[in-house]
């Protein structure tokens, strides 16, 4: 058993986390002296939360880096060179379920559309159709990689899928879609997925990586902005239904 | 999702164990960074967002309203950890030639600039549909332009963007903002926001690959 390397490249996140946070601090640092004058509880307080802020994000993007990236990467790949690839499909499907599933924000979301339809909408089939479409999209992204197709013959259609659809959406959920793109790709999808798709890619051999591996995040937040639009349209036709 | 990896681990893949064990502990200092993460930004970072949104309008500058927004939206891009996750695989994968520090910026001036946008639609009371409409045909057309090594990592950078930071930021502004103008209604106008932040990255990404080749 190899060792366990815990500490491995400690000193790069402590320095990317200094940069991250430095922008921030500078920003307020400056309006604090130009116009707001805040009195100095609150200012303390800023200055608090920023440091736990800074150093939950130190031990996030360690954790990431020494688990997530190197376990999804060594799964993926694992699962790139298995004798039935078809099986990347239900896989991902499965995958992609649970990371929408697990997202606190696609619950938040699913609250705010059930307000937005007053009701008619239950947020259960807000849920169902966003983790679904995830689901979907992250089985076809695999198939994507094993397949070796570009990324665009997915994307094009769908974005202008969302072009046409927004002209029939309802306006409120035209808002709310949009902003829904993000929801889905929490934390769990940007790091552990991106990592499973990139090993997949490497192990499918002559692929190139910057080509093949990424993509994927960006198809899952394609999912939740058609279901959200979609449903935003049978709104529509059932307020017209009724007049 | 961690059950579902554990499941994956013993019966098809069967990774060595110490990486497996590595993974457990990587999940776990990744879920407590979380947790200091987001009560930070909750004592700290929302409340300056706040501070900072209710004391712009008072001033009643577009210009300084603008400024902030861009500011605002490139500071809190660049202190996003999916963002930096994203920006340094880029950078491992592609062995250097696209530099993640670059990535990182470029986005971020992505996010900034979309977000003074979105802030200026909302004074003028201009309707998201146009906006939306033209900026997704910006970007399918400058899809059919730019090299396609960077198309992947474009669209990724834009999903990527609108996370744990940039998120309660830019909803808390926009809100704020929209709440102080007469005749705004919060939900169509507040919200919107975030969807034009995400698109700012993937173009700024794509140009800068059409300007590297």
């Amino acid at each position: 058993m190899k060792g366990i390397h815990v500490f491995e490249g400690f000193q790069t996140t402590v320095l990317s986390v200094a940069t991250a946070v430095f922008p921030l601090v500078l920003l307020f640092v400056v309006f604090q002296v130009l116009m707001l004058r805040l009195p100095r509880k609150p200012v303390v307080d800023i200055l608090k939360g920023t440091m736990l802020a800074s150093a939950g994000l130190l031990l996030f993007l360690q954790g990431v880096h020494i688990g997530f990236l190197p376990f999804g990467r060594a799964l993926g790949e694992a699962l790139g060179t298995m004798s039935h690839r078809w099986l990347l499909a239900p896989i991902g499907f499965l995958l992609g379920f649970l990371t929408a599933w697990g997202e606190p924000s696609v619950r938040i979301l699913a609250n705010q559309v059930e307000d937005a339809s007053s009701g008619s909408i239950r947020r259960s089939t807000v849920l169902y159709a966003i983790c679904g479409g995830v689901a979907l999209i992250v089985s076809l992204g695999m198939l994507r990689i094993v397949y070796d197709m570009p990324l665009l013959y997915i994307l094009i259609p769908g974005y202008l899928f969302v072009i046409v659809i927004i002209w029939f959406s309802n306006k409120d959920f035209l808002s709310i879609a949009v902003d829904a793109g993000g929801v889905a790709t929490g934390p769990m999808a940007n790091t552990f997925l991106l990592a499973l798709a990139l090993g997949v890619s490497t192990s499918m051999g002559d692929q190139d990586l910057m080509v093949s591996g990424l993509g994927l995040v960006a198809l899952i937040a394609l999912a939740p902005i058609v279901s959200v639009a979609t449903l935003g349209v049978i709104v529509n036709i059932k307020e017209y239904r009724k007049e | 999702m961690v059950a579902a990896v554990c499941v994956l681990q013993f019966t098809l893949v069967k990774a060595p164990a110490s990486l497996f064990l590595q993974f457990l502990i990587g999940s776990v200092m990744a879920l407590g960074g979380l947790i200091l993460f987001f009560t930070g930004i909750d004592i700290g970072i929302l409340p300056m967002g706040r501070f900072i949104g209710a004391e712009l309008p008072r001033k009643g500058s577009v210009l300084l309203i603008i400024a902030t927004a861009f500011l605002l939206g490139f500071a809190t891009t660049v202190a996003e950890p999916d963002v930096l996750v994203l920006s340094r695989q880029a950078d491992l994968i592609s062995q250097g030639v696209i530099q993640g520090r670059v990535v990182l910026y470029v986005m971020a001036v992505g996010v900034g600039f979309f977000v003074a946008i979105g802030m200026l639609r909302i004074v003028l009371g201009f309707p998201m549909v146009y906006l939306l409409a033209a900026a997704y045909s910006v970007v399918i057309v400058l899809s059919f332009f730019a090299p396609t090594e960077f198309i992947p990592l474009a669209y990724d950078s834009g999903s990527v963007t609108t996370g744990a930071l940039t998120t309660p930021v830019m909803i808390s502004l926009a809100v704020g903002l929209s709440s102080v103008l007469a005749g705004r209604s919060t939900v169509s106008d507040g919200f919107g926001l975030l969807g034009l932040a995400s698109i700012g990255p993937i173009i700024a990404i794509m140009l800068l690959g059409i300007l590297l080749r």
